[in-house]
């Protein structure tokens, strides 16, 4: 066997210089932040949540507070009691606009929560173990993909919210709105399956998976500490792109009419509005932004991700 | 041969599919409850009788297994049922609605397209110029613009402020414009069309511009300027061609997520189509009317996504060979 000629300089400073590369995620961390697009993301996702947050604190009235309508102060152009108006209902615009941020979140993690948990474990076995299950598992994706999942989304919420008049159910609090979290979660697992499928298929012949085999690691740890945490900066993308998918559609369903009444949602307040359009298009045009910066930010943050993490597709 | 071979796989696929949907949306829907027994739940003080009659006259009787292979081979023969508040054959009822449906979203996904052709490529072939940015950017941002709410926005301009437009129905109630049913139809038709248009074209133009740069970067393409080629038609002739690929399956997607979500663009214009009827269907509670809405979607959506399968054929011989 040659032995290699390593130059003393080089040799010296391989033993200074720490050896352990930058991980997966600090690597992609330092090209995420050169995307400008990207960073923009995640300042916009981070007021929403900084929002979400400090609600309490930040909003000039309660959430509930109708006593405008007592005034006669309902659909009053901004001025500087109400920076962007009253409502037709008496409400502060200002005030909804800032405690939908957090409907909006929770409407969005919880959904993609969901959506992960079971495009995971549907797409990861369908990976890890091929054949005949992969093939079913995936026949049955697809079925999900056409779906036209909007239409039945409002058709279960309305027939649920009768079904359980009168049951246990009614005493959850947001039942509507957590119905709504969970449907969506239900619909939009599979394109979360079929990339944790390709994930876990080119991972499962790594050859880091394969050592791991060789030393006898069980297969739970080999699937949940070796494959997975590989594969989840590409699911990110996903998920990422998927609660903005999510906020979008609360937004809608909120917007036709079957929104939950307890809850203050964008959509809501657009439903409630839209028919005084033309008196005080200010109580429209406020959510309207607020779910249009949410939405954006979502997109940015999830297209820097994929600059970030699939350097290879960059453009 | 090979492309009829192909033709007739996607086409059983498409049947399988459209059977998978119907059991789970059947489930689904009985899951949460026996049709009748939410039927009357808004509707009530009737007698056991009329109950019975009622849910006899709906095909609702029986057990869940026999319902379903009797709807199954009832909408085979494109046979819904009748509308409870209508009171009207649905299939006659979804052909009608349909029609209206299809009239705003066919002209604006064909528009839409036209216009992002045009834009990506005057947008690649410039790449990383002020122009190029300037699409990449608007397309971002009208591609997170939540459609509903382009709508809203336009309705406030053209209608509201400048007084130009209708905001509503697909036709006027009293005068035509000039006359002429036609003339008035297509007036109607501007503002919805021109929403699908905007939120259509955004999508599209950010995936044909990124689809296209990859292209022009491509061997063939230096090999056909070497060639002497015009500029001209080595983008529209060669380069488009093979940019179009990837954004033809998207162009079923958006023809979905349109007709999806068509009861939000529909509530927004007040247009009397499939969306529309849709909304009314849940809110009354018309069980014939929800299942024969949701299906025709369905069938809709892989009829889409299988004619999207067979342009790929003719679009990229390679497709053949798989």
């Amino acid at each position: 066997m040659d032995t290699p000629i390593v130059p003393e300089a080089v040799a010296e400073a391989s033993i200074a210089v720490p050896l352990r590369p930058p991980g997966l995620w600090r690597q992609g961390w330092y090209r995420f932040r050169r995307n400008r697009g990207g960073m923009l993301g995640l300042g916009l996702v981070a007021l929403v949540v900084l929002v979400a947050l400090l609600c309490p604190f930040v909003a000039p009235f309660a959430p509930n507070d109708q006593s405008a309508m007592l005034r006669g102060a309902a659909r009053k152009a901004p001025d500087w009691v109400h920076l962007l108006g009253t409502d037709r209902n008496g409400y502060d615009v200002l005030t909804r606009v800032l405690y939908g941020a957090s409907t909006a979140l929770a409407v969005g993690l919880g959904a993609m929560a969901v959506a992960s948990v079971i495009g995971v474990i549907i797409g990861g076995i369908a990976g890890y173990a091929g054949g005949l299950t992969d093939e079913l598992l995936m026949r049955f994706a697809e079925f999900f993909m056409v779906i036209p999942v909007f239409v039945v989304i409002l058709a279960v919420v309305r027939l649920f919210g009768i079904v359980v008049v009168g049951t246990w159910l009614e005493s959850i609090p947001n039942l509507n709105l957590m119905t709504i979290i969970v449907l969506l979660g239900c619909f939009e697992w599979p394109p979360i399956a079929r990339m944790a499928r390709a994930e876990f298929l080119r991972l499962k012949h790594a050859e880091f998976v394969e050592a791991a085999i060789c030393i006898g690691t069980k297969k739970r740890d080999i699937l949940l500490r070796h494959i997975l945490p590989n594969a989840l900066p590409s699911l990110i993308v996903l998920v990422a792109l998927g609660i903005g998918g999510a906020i979008l559609a609360e937004t809608m369903v909120s917007f036709l009419g079957f929104g939950d009444p307890k809850a203050v949602s964008w959509g809501q307040q657009l439903h409630f509005n839209y028919e005084a359009l033309k008196v005080a298009p200010w109580a429209v045009l406020s959510p309207g932004a607020a779910i249009f910066v949410t939405v954006l930010g979502f997109n940015l943050l999830a297209d820097g991700l994929t600059d970030a993490f699939n350097p290879r597709l960059r453009r | 041969m090979g492309t009829a071979r192909y033709i007739a796989r996607r086409l059983i696929f498409s049947a399988c599919l459209i059977l998978g949907v119907s059991v789970i949306l059947f489930a689904m829907i009985n899951a949460i409850g026996n049709p009748i027994e939410i039927l009357l739940a808004e509707r009530p003080g009737m007698t056991d009788e009329v109950i019975e009659s009622v849910s006899r006259y709906y095909g609702l009787d029986g057990s869940v297994t026999d319902r379903y292979f009797t709807w199954l081979w009832a909408i085979l023969r494109f046979d819904f049922g009748t509308s409870i508040i209508y009171n009207q054959p649905v299939s006659e009822m979804l052909v009608t609605y349909g029609l209206e449906t299809l009239k705003i979203q066919i002209p604006a996904i064909l528009i839409a397209l036209v216009v992002s052709v045009l834009i990506s490529v005057m947008a690649a072939t410039r790449q990383y110029s002020r122009l190029d940015f300037g699409v990449i950017a608007g397309a971002m941002l009208g591609h997170s613009l939540p459609g509903f709410f382009i709508g809203i926005l336009l309705i406030l301009v053209f209608s509201y402020w400048l007084g130009i437009l209708p905001s509503y129905g697909a036709y006027s109630t009293r005068n035509m414009l000039m006359n002429s049913t036609l003339i008035d139809g297509l007036w109607h038709m501007v503002l919805p069309v021109g929403m699908l248009v905007f939120f259509n074209t955004a999508t599209l133009t950010l995936l044909m511009r990124s689809s296209l740069v990859e292209v022009l970067r491509q061997d063939f393409i230096t090999a056909a300027r070497a060639s002497g080629l015009p500029e001209r038609r080595v983008v529209f002739g060669h380069a488009l061609r093979n940019a179009f690929i990837p954004v033809l399956t998207y162009l079923g997607i958006l023809f979905g997520v349109m007709l999806g979500t068509a009861p939000v663009t529909e509530t927004v214009f007040t247009w009397p189509g499939l969306g529309a009827l849709y909304i009314m269907a849940i809110q009354q509670l018309d069980y014939p009317l929800i299942m024969g809405e949701t299906m025709i979607i369905t069938f809709m959506l892989v009829g889409a996504t299988l004619l999207t399968d067979i342009a790929y054929v003719a679009i990229d011989p390679r497709i053949r060979l798989a």
